[in-house]
């Protein structure tokens, strides 16, 4: 989560900027073509693959703890050894036919489980948190580049506001300092609340330049209405861009989920979340390994996963690949 | 110019009042009433009143604020009679928890954060930008590959996840380094390095892999561009179209993001900080949190604001002085 | 008519966050002293947390104490951490413990000679007046409140700073000071035991002057402090050791390095590098223990007593705790093992059975609802649920604190209780509210697990009374959080309190105990000791959950590290 914003804005500079003017390319490449040219790509196939085991161990969750036998907040106090302090008892952390992944530490509730449901909370925060923030970015940033004049100085100001933020501190702060209810809601706000403005900032650009097209002009002397003009001949053309963005900025809401649970202002216990879960095991790293290998790899291979097929979208939608 | 920089000095100063005022009303929405904890263990309503009047606590919010923006520039004073204290400019805000002047509080700390900052600037631009040279000159190649996917990597591992893996394997289990501690320069330059090494590690890679990737999309452009063909058609040697035409060019959107970056450092260095437990700004804002001492929390999210709107003007005139095209574009 | 409820929580986070350890050294110092300390080098001391406050009138926890102990001295005090009776209190800077008078209200002590401050002046009754009287200033008196709890002084007292020479405290010359009390305190020897009542030269100290700086009086004083970083001490060169029976202050300097992460701290003084070996901490974390099974590191190894009870309030005033039989229903069902287990094993819990812990003077062993390996027994809790008409249960809220092993505790009290159909629903609460909540009748729920901490270990007239006193019932700020009210009890509190005789009124404190439970008001759960790991090089070190003596604690080879 160090970088999120800025990797993005980097990205974004490199993936708007550098490629271009978007004006005097040719329109992006189609969907379809995208899904072909991606099927080939093998890294990208195994980073979906990865993310949709994923994302079923989410959605199957109470399925897969039937079947392991052992929820996520279920206390097994005879998988840990009292006399040290609650290390588990057993090879690994406790790995076994009884917890898959071994048990916590001190009260020896099962791993597997609650890898599983913090599954759960990591995709569902990440999405929810990515779907906000690309409506948000893409409205304001269409608006912002299609109207320009006063009402572009507004939104710019607003953008340029918050990204000044120091948007980790202040999400910290405000997070600590909100009652805990509906903690999963308030993450993805908070996290939106500061994230749009980097992806509107882009579609910004690419509409202004957009707006100067010939089949805009066309459309406009037709006597269509700004929002036919914006939803039906700029929005289709931004769709490359949009899944390119997107795409770039789950992983930095995953990372950013997870790493506010790990500094303890995040889903508040018992729910089950990896970077809580990262969080309490540093102090047993040294004694029982596991317990910080498991939630940690989850976590890094679906950042990773999201980063590298982000990667790939990108290169696939700029290159004459996906027009071929 | 003059024009020009007067603008960007209006937009700067608006932005950071809003984020003054953002951050006030948040804070002072959210916060818990200082007069409590001032007032302690064993408290009575009385006192509380007698504190909070002491305070202008009782006061509206705008004249509260008024105090608190005027405090930055002049100063203010808290409480009255013998047990007054004198926050002199630029005044923060006090904590009342420390009992310290927030200003105080983070000027102590600025020099672990400054020491954790600038040296990972240094690695993740050295890193960065050199293995982004290597990637593009040999674009394709394994190599070009390889440093592709170590970059894909860096951007992707959580840095507290990262900080707690290279802690145990440097050294609780090698020994090779030992715990960071905040060991002055001054005192053994080499324990100086030892001790910071892990963080600047940390905090850089993330950023090192964006601009690995970033110089290496701005060269390969670069190569790509009519002049320097021209230029290679010519004869000249590769060595001085490299340095001539291509790295200038290819370099100067880095220097612009680099100011912003580095300027927001200290809010990224939250996270190395507190887990290798150096006391800097960044574990301040941490530990502030814990202890719910809002005042300081929101001192530095105003200090991390400030900088960061002055690294970006900072930026913004650099690049006028590199490409005066872009005074024409800004003023849109 | 003390409201410590905030304080409590302090100690024990103090207790948990920073120093302690064995009194169990009463016993088994012999074994560890191997190697005395010798005088010199400078000890490191690792924390997670900074003190509270450097100034003794503001400050008052475990930790916050300790480091007093380095650098004030009162007319008297805890005695040093080797002693027989570690709890016992001693002359400091008096020639002798107070002399009472016929009616108990005035208690005079005399100064020894020679005693000087840091900047070699020298310290009279009156400058120990003054430091005492700043206890009454408003804004900076917020630290124990017994002081102001027993001498008299008049109603509108604020201090020496706004109302100038405290009236209740005499000064008939140099050596000489007389406190008037409110009301016979026979224990009046401990309040001045307390942090607060320590000298200050006369004008010194006022607003935030002691936040960063002090004048101290012991036998260290401040050389740097930079606020949640760091402290150092060096020695204080006015400090007569000829007039110091307990402190023996054998290094030359102290390094308090804060903002440690637990973990951290624990992998450090096991790797002992450098001026590693010359560290002490706090308790270990519970997963450093597995790690100290090894010879070189059991070694090491400290352990300390609990000072603290771990319970369960239950709200007596309502259906369904306010039936006696069910509330001793509880206390039989409750599975004490798998308490302990969750609390982090053996090492680091015991099962409680009664309010006075076993490390603090009055403690009497017994157990009313006594169960086979303490597991609990859910026959006898059923039957008596029965006997009242709950045979089918009932449900209730327990109000916890969002920490792990409070949860875990929570949750093993939830299992345990569904033995007997009775369903317990936890309600978490945040860490930063959880006291001021449970503190306020009306909002806590049924039940809530907490903590309590004697303010003197010296006697029990501070460890059972405020939990059970109906008398100290308030809106806020609460401490008896079951709201029981029985006039008996409230009786037999003054009788004992009014004992001078202090042995036979600890003694009455045990009996005490055991007529309380009887009643059931509560649930005691689990007594919490500690581990701890001094580095290599450390000797005499005799950690104290309620407050370690770093007065009497040296280097073995001031040259190492």
């Amino acid at each position: 989560m160090t970088f999120t914003p800025t990797e993005l804005e980097a990205e974004g500079a490199a993936g708007g900027e550098a490629t271009g003017d978007p004006a005097s390319s040719s329109p992006p490449a189609s969907g379809r073509r995208l899904v072909r040219a991606f099927m080939r790509d093998r890294a990208a196939v195994a980073c979906a693959a990865y993310i949709l085991v994923v994302v079923l161990m989410a959605l199957t969750a109470p399925l897969q703890v039937l079947l392991s036998g052992y929820g996520p907040l279920e206390f097994d106090q005879s998988a840990v050894d009292p006399n040290l302090g609650g290390l588990p008892l057993g090879w690994g952390g406790g790995i076994g036919a009884d917890h898959w992944f071994g048990v916590e530490p001190g009260n020896g509730r099962d791993i597997f489980a609650r890898i599983v449901y913090g599954a759960r909370v990591s995709m569902t925060i990440a999405l929810l948190a990515t779907a906000l923030t690309s409506t948000l970015g893409v409205v304001f940033g269409l608006i912002a580049g299609y109207f320009g004049g006063r009402t572009d100085m507004v939104i710019s100001r607003i953008m340029e506001f918050l990204m000044a933020f120091p948007a980790l501190i202040f999400m910290i702060a405000v997070l600590s300092a909100l009652p805990a209810e509906n903690r999963q809601a308030l993450l993805v706000v908070v996290i939106s609340f500061f994230g749009w403005p980097y992806l509107a900032r882009i579609v910004r650009g690419q509409t202004m330049s957009l707006k100067q097209r010939e089949f805009v002009e066309s459309a406009k002397a037709s006597g269509a209405s700004s929002a036919q003009i914006i939803f039906k001949e700029i929005l289709p053309n931004l769709s490359s861009t949009i899944i390119v963005m997107t795409t770039l900025a789950v992983p930095g809401y995953v990372g950013t989920e997870a790493g506010l649970s790990f500094l303890g202002v995040g889903v508040v216990p018992p729910t089950p979340s990896w970077g809580q879960m990262i969080a309490s095991s540093v102090s047993w790293y040294a004694v029982d390994p596991a317990y910080f290998l498991f939630p940690g790899a989850f976590l890094f291979l679906l950042v990773l996963s999201f980063t590298v097929l982000g990667d790939r979208i990108k290169k696939i939608a700029e290159s004459g690949e996906a027009r071929s | 110019m003059i024009r020009f920089l007067a603008n960007r000095l209006l937009g700067m100063a608006v932005v950071l009042f809003l984020v003054c005022l953002f951050t006030y009303v948040i804070f002072f929405v959210l916060s818990p009433d200082p007069a409590v904890q001032i007032c302690g263990k064993n408290c009575t309503p009385e006192a509380i009143d007698q504190i909070r009047a002491n305070l202008g606590l009782d006061q509206p919010f705008w004249q509260q604020f008024w105090t608190f923006l005027s405090g930055l520039f002049v100063g203010r004073t808290y409480g009255t009679g013998a047990n007054a204290v004198e926050c002199v400019a630029p005044c923060l805000g006090y904590s009342f928890q420390s009992s310290q002047p927030v200003t105080g509080m983070i000027l102590q700390r600025l020099p672990v954060s400054a020491t954790v900052a600038i040296g990972a600037a240094v690695l993740w631009l050295l890193a960065g930008v050199s293995a982004g040279l290597v990637s593009a000159v040999r674009e394709g190649k394994f190599t070009d590959r390889f440093i592709t996917g170590l970059t894909l990597t860096g951007m992707s591992v959580p840095n507290y996840v990262l900080a707690l893996s290279l802690q145990f394997l440097l050294v609780v289990t090698l020994g090779w380094l030992p715990f960071p501690q905040a060991v002055p320069f001054s005192e053994d330059p080499l324990q100086w390095f030892m001790n910071f090494l892990m963080p600047w590690i940390v905090l850089s890679i993330g950023a090192a892999a964006v601009y690995t990737r970033l110089t290496r999309a701005n060269v390969i452009e670069t190569l790509q561009e009519n002049y320097v063909r021209t230029a290679r058609a010519k004869g000249l040697s590769p060595g001085l179209v490299w340095r001539r035409h291509a790295l200038r060019p290819a370099l100067t959107p880095i220097v612009t993001i680099f100011g912003m970056d580095f300027a927001g450092l200290l809010g990224g260095a939250l996270i190395t900080e507190t887990v290798f437990g150096l006391n800097g700004v960044g574990k301040l804002a941490a530990d502030s949190i814990t202890k719910n001492d809002q005042p300081v929390i929101m001192g530095v999210t105003l200090l991390a604001a400030f900088l960061v709107v002055v690294g970006n003007m900072v930026v913004d005139l650099l690049y006028t002085a590199i490409d005066p095209r872009v005074r024409v574009g800004s003023a849109a | 008519m003390l409201k410590k409820l905030t304080r409590a929580p302090a100690a024990l986070l103090a207790a948990a966050l920073l120093l302690t350890g064995c009194s169990g050294g009463q016993n088994d110092a012999s074994g560890t002293a191997g190697d005395d300390p010798v005088s010199g080098g400078t000890i490191h001391m690792l924390q997670n947390a900074d003190f509270s406050y450097l100034d003794p009138a503001r400050g008052w926890d475990g930790g916050v104490n300790a480091f007093y102990r380095l650098v004030y001295r009162g007319l008297t005090m805890q005695a040093a951490g080797d002693a027989e009776d570690p709890n016992a209190i001693v002359p400091d800077m008096a020639e002798s413990l107070g002399t009472a008078s016929e009616d108990g209200l005035t208690w005079t002590y005399t100064l020894k000679d020679g005693l000087k401050f840091d900047n070699g002046d020298p310290i009279t009754s009156t400058e120990l007046a003054f430091g005492i009287s700043r206890a009454w200033d408003p804004e900076i008196g917020i630290g124990s409140p017994w002081l102001k709890n027993t001498i008299a002084a008049p109603e509108d007292y604020l201090g020496p700073y706004q109302s100038g020479e405290h009236p209740g405290i005499e000064t008939p010359d140099e050596k000489t000071i007389v406190f008037h009390l409110i009301e016979p305190f026979p224990e009046f020897d401990s309040v001045l035991a307390q942090p607060n009542a320590v000298p200050f030269p006369v004008g010194t100290g006022a607003g935030d002057e002691f936040i960063n700086d002090i004048v101290a009086s012991g036998p260290y004083t401040l050389e740097t402090y930079t606020p949640g970083s760091l402290i150092k001490l060096v020695r204080n060169e006015h400090w007569d050791p000829d007039t110091d029976d307990v402190r023996k202050a054998y290094p030359d300097a102290w390094q308090f390095e804060i903002g440690l992460d637990g973990a951290t701290i624990d992998e450090r003084l096991i790797a002992g590098q450098g001026a590693d070996q010359n560290a002490i901490s706090g308790k270990v974390q519970p997963a450093t223990l597995a790690r100290l099974q090894s010879p070189d590191l059991a070694d090491r190894v400290e352990t300390a007593e609990a000072y603290c009870v771990t319970y369960m309030g239950m709200d007596t005033t309502e259906a369904p705790f306010d039936k006696l039989e069910v509330r001793q229903a509880m206390n039989y069902a409750i599975d004490r093992t798998s308490l302990q287990t969750a609390s982090g094993g053996n090492q680091l819990a015991l099962p409680a059975t009664t309010i006075i812990p076993d490390a603090v003077n009055g403690h009497k062993d017994f157990d009313l609802y006594p169960s086979e390996g303490n597991n609990g027994d859910p026959e006898k809790a059923q039957e008596l649920l029965a006997s009242v008409g709950l045979e089918d249960g009932f449900s209730f809220t327990l109000d916890i604190r969002s920490q792990p092993i409070m949860q875990a505790q929570a949750e093993s009290i939830q299992q345990a209780l569904a033995k007997i159909n009775v369903d317990v629903q936890l309600n978490v609460i945040d860490t930063s509210t959880y006291y001021e909540t449970i503190g306020t009748p009306s909002q806590m729920h049924d039940a809530a697990i907490t903590g309590w901490c004697p303010d003197w270990p010296s006697s029990s007239s501070t460890m059972v009374p405020p939990l059970v006193d109906g008398r100290v019932i308030t809106e806020k700020g609460n401490t008896n959080i079951g709201l029981f009210d029985d006039p008996e009890i409230n009786a037999r509190i003054d009788e004992i309190r009014a004992m001078t005789d202090l042995d036979a009124a600890n003694e009455a404190w045990g009996d005490f105990d055991e007529q309380v439970m009887a009643l059931a008001p509560m649930v005691p759960l689990l007594q919490e000791p500690s581990v701890f790991l001094p580095g290599e090089n450390i000797a005499n070190y005799i950690p104290n959950t309620s407050m370690t003596d770093l007065t009497i604690v040296g280097l073995k080879d001031p040259s190492a590290g």
